[in-house]
């Protein structure tokens, strides 16, 4: 009965130690192949940021923003971000900063183009300007030297004229959207 | 067979070429929202037939200084004077000038009151009495973008002690009709 006992646990502890040996040399024999391929294209995307000391943009870090003035007049209080650096009898300035980002990839460029327009003419008593450029719906050269990878800070002015609606100014207590194109070409 | 790889090779170059130029450009829109609120301004400005104002001209906040003043003697150019048998009263002309923008108002109603009360003196605006006690009008049909005189004015009782420092403070407010 005892040697039937010692019988079973020897071969018990063998099984056991077989199976221990199998786990170990399964942990000491994995390996694999992977076959990887890429193509490596070129190529250069825009996104806009908000700057520290502009509007808070929304859908910042795209390539799709929108920066809100929120409510502005010649004398009366502006919003964070916006400031007035001018008033004349016959206009009013408000400005914003707003960053462009351009990052370039696989391209031998040091440096890009940006170009902007107006999407559609501006609405009446409003003008547009970036870093001081005049905004139409053709296309204009903001810069021509800009680097890649960086924001770069860009001031964003709405020139309004002080008439009256109806008499030359703009429509007041409704908002008033317009859409800027820009466009980043590598150099 | 010659002109199909040419033309196979000359498609390849073209496919190469526009592939190139479309992704070494990149665009973006930012759309920008703005809403104007029509707002009026007011300044002061010195009148030429009154005192210059010792301060803040342009600006919505200056100061007027008369100075020594006195019932009989001399008297600075600006300022004119009238005695009557028990004060008297000294006034300088003082433009105010309201402007608007983006507003179709004709024109505006402008009142003032005095900062703090005043138990001796008696002040007056555009020839309208002014106190602490509520805003007085001194015109209901201001007209915009010209400097328009409303002199400020003191009377002075002759009991006041010689060396006595009048000062005040005139609050004004601009109303677009």
């Amino acid at each position: 009965m005892l040697k039937k006992y010692i019988s079973i646990m020897r071969s018990a502890a063998l099984a056991s130690l077989l199976l221990c040996g199998a786990s170990l040399a399964a942990q000491t024999t994995a390996g694999g192949v992977i076959n990887g391929s890429l193509n490596n294209t070129t190529g250069i995307s825009i996104q806009f940021d908000s700057d520290p000391a502009g509007v808070t943009l929304g859908a910042a870090g795209t390539n799709a923003a929108t920066a809100n003035f929120g409510t502005v007049s010649a004398f009366g209080p502006l919003a964070a971000g916006v400031t007035r650096p001018s008033v004349t009898a016959g206009n009013f300035t408000v400005r914003t900063i707003f960053d462009v980002q351009v990052i370039q990839g696989g391209l031998t460029s040091t440096t890009y183009t940006l170009t902007a327009n107006l999407a559609a003419p501006a609405p009446i008593g409003m003008s547009y300007k970036v870093d001081a450029i005049t905004l139409t719906t053709a296309l204009q050269t903001i810069q021509i030297n800009g680097v890649y990878g960086t924001d770069i800070a860009h001031n964003l002015d709405l020139v309004i004229l002080t008439a009256a609606p109806g008499a030359g100014g703009p429509a007041v207590t409704t908002p008033i959207t317009t859409t800027i194109n820009f466009t980043a070409t590598a150099n | 067979m010659k002109k199909v790889m040419l033309l196979t090779i000359f498609a390849a170059l073209m496919m190469i070429s526009s592939a190139a130029v479309a992704q070494t450009t990149a665009s973006g829109t930012l759309t920008v929202t703005a809403t104007v609120t029509g707002s009026i301004n007011l300044v002061f400005n010195s009148d030429a037939s009154g005192l210059a104002l010792s301060s803040g001209a342009g600006t919505n906040a200056a100061t007027l200084a008369f100075g020594n003043v006195s019932a009989f003697g001399a008297i600075s150019a600006g300022i004119v004077r009238s005695t009557t048998a028990t004060n008297f009263t000294v006034s300088s002309a003082v433009d105010v000038l309201v402007t608007k923008t983006n507003s179709a108002s004709a024109n505006y109603t402008l009142k003032a009151q005095l900062g703090t009360a005043d138990a001796v003196n008696t002040w007056s605006v555009g020839g309208v009495a002014v106190t602490n006690a509520a805003q007085s009008t001194l015109t209901a049909t201001g007209t915009y973008a010209a400097n328009s005189n409303f002199p400020v004015a003191i009377t002075v009782p002759f009991t006041t002690a010689s060396g006595t420092l009048i000062s005040n403070t005139i609050n004004y407010v601009a109303t677009a009709n």
